[in-house]
């Protein structure tokens, strides 16, 4: 196979073609505590983030998305970034946190594809609120 | 690697590099000097607009080489700059954005609908156009400014043709079709990418676009370029021996309909943006949206198996705004961004098919099983 030549870093191409910690199918598969969403299918990004707390922290991440690659990347490198953090860290996890995780995206892709961190602020309040 | 983008540029026909590659060297001189080395450029040149008018049931006079469609689109609607310009919903981005740029209210009229569109491969009806004669009005002649041709074909409108995804698959005759312009491009027959032409119909309006040279009849200005256009001839003329349109209409259409049909029993939550029906559609051309599945995602999961399609999605596109003739044609955001267009060419096999077949059920499953978009249950 021709090694393949994209517009994105290698670390972009690791996390789509490998992603971490995403959620398949049914999402009563997970345990989770609170789930964020972001987004809408018709802007052609939308996320969901689904968080496990223990005593403050994030233990376990899990995600959904539909998008393009560097939405899938940006999401799959934010639950990375976001496990073990306690809630307060976590939240001040933001858009240039996870674009200098990749690697930088392309300038056009970073505005319309690096979201996920708002649905897991989403999660995280929905967390505070329920208890 | 498995070649499915066809509709975006084929690749060059082994017979065009060859004599593109003697060209640079035997046809190097500016096909406009007097001298023999140029005269003989010229007559290169020459055979190629021969050949085109011929292909396309055309005068050799009335045949302009550009340097590619977009200028081809750009020349005919800038030649109705301040005049009524309707569009299809469906047309090119270098028709689209000048008619928006540049229409205005005056008569006569300018109608541009392609025949086939480039992301769907759909077949429009040409509009019927009003021949009949114009009032001795003015304005015909201020459509005429550089050269100053007559207009002696006066009516009330006019009809232009993007032809681009045609060439090559279909038989082409501009009288049949009753087009006054037509718009060309090498790339998409095999020929080089950088040349185009446009056909105009002889005592029409024209105005040049690029101004300052006495090339193309003081309709085009600029150095020939003999060597693409040597090239674009040679695509040509393989394209009248092997008959392509045939070997589309039977070879590529039965691959195209064979991964339709398989797609449509494999992959779930698939749905057709392609008639299929002859007559309604290129023989080459297949656009498919998958549900919830996003198709920039899917074209590079597909490209890292080596299969090599393109994408509606405006994600791709690095714009914000999905494919415009999908949206024309679903009115669904969301099919367009999930759509992915097959093209087929020449060199396709039904190995290709099957090689499709067996990385694309697994990609548009796992996009389908990590999407925030639920599939219903079957």
């Amino acid at each position: 196979m021709e090694e393949q030549d994209w517009v994105y870093s290698d670390v972009v191409k690791d996390h789509f073609l490998n992603p971490r910690n995403y959620l398949m199918g049914d999402e009563s598969k997970f345990d989770y505590d609170a789930v964020g969403l972001v987004g809408n299918p018709i802007c052609g990004d939308q996320m969901r983030m689904y968080i496990k707390v223990v005593g403050g922290v994030i233990t376990d991440v899990r995600w959904k998305t539909y998008g393009c690659a560097s939405a899938i990347a940006s999401t799959s490198a934010l639950s990375e970034l976001a496990k073990g953090k306690t809630l307060d860290e976590a939240l001040k996890i933001d858009a240039k946190m996870i674009d200098d995780y990749l690697g930088k995206l392309p300038k056009h892709k970073f505005h319309c594809s690096v979201l996920g961190h708002d649905a897991l602020r989403d999660a995280i309040e929905k967390y505070r609120t329920k208890k | 690697m498995v070649y499915l983008d066809y509709a975006g540029t084929v690749p060059m026909l082994p017979e065009v590099i060859e004599i593109m590659h003697n060209a640079e060297r035997d046809f190097f001189a500016n096909a406009s000097a007097l001298h023999t080395p140029g005269h003989r450029a010229m007559n290169e040149v020459e055979k190629t607009r021969k050949l085109l008018a011929k292909l396309i049931g055309a005068d050799p006079e009335e045949i302009i080489f550009t340097s590619g469609a977009s200028e081809a689109n750009n020349t005919v609607i800038r030649t109705f700059e301040g005049y009524e310009i309707e569009t299809s919903p469906l047309e090119h981005h270098s028709i689209i954005e000048v008619a928006k740029q540049y229409r205005g209210n005056k008569k006569p009229k300018l109608y541009s609908y392609m025949l086939a569109n480039n992301e769907t491969g759909d077949i429009l009806e040409l509009p019927k156009i009003d021949r009949t004669k114009f009032d001795d009005s003015p304005l015909l002649t201020a459509l005429n400014e550089w050269g100053k041709p007559l207009v002696t074909d006066r009516r009330k409108e006019y009809l232009h043709s993007d032809l681009t995804q045609v060439l090559g698959k279909m038989p082409i005759n501009v009288k049949v079709l009753g087009v006054d312009y037509a718009t060309f491009s090498a790339h998409k027959i095999g020929g080089p990418i950088g040349v185009g032409a446009l056909y105009v119909k002889k005592g029409v309006p024209f105005k040049p676009l690029i101004i300052g040279g006495n090339q193309e009849q003081k309709r085009r200005g600029g150095t020939y370029n003999t060597v693409g256009i040597i090239g674009f001839g040679k695509a040509l003329e393989v394209m009248s021996v092997r008959k392509s349109w045939d070997v589309y209409d039977n070879v590529i259409r039965n691959l195209r309909d064979t991964l339709a049909e398989r797609i449509l029993t494999e992959v779930s939550g698939s749905s057709l943006n392609t008639e299929l029906a002859r007559g309604k559609s290129l023989p080459n051309i297949l656009n498919v949206s998958f549900l919830a599945s996003e198709g920039e995602s899917i074209q590079l999961y597909l490209d890292a198996e080596g299969v090599v399609v393109s994408t509606g999605s405006a994600c791709a596109s690095g714009d914000i705004r999905p494919s415009h003739v999908l949206m024309a044609k679903t009115g669904n955001a969301e099919v367009a961004h999930s759509s992915v267009r097959f093209s087929f060419g020449p060199e396709n096999t039904m190995e290709d098919v099957k090689r499709v077949m067996e990385v694309l059920p697994r990609i548009i499953n796992l996009l389908q099983n990590i999407s925030t978009i639920k599939m219903e249950k079957k």
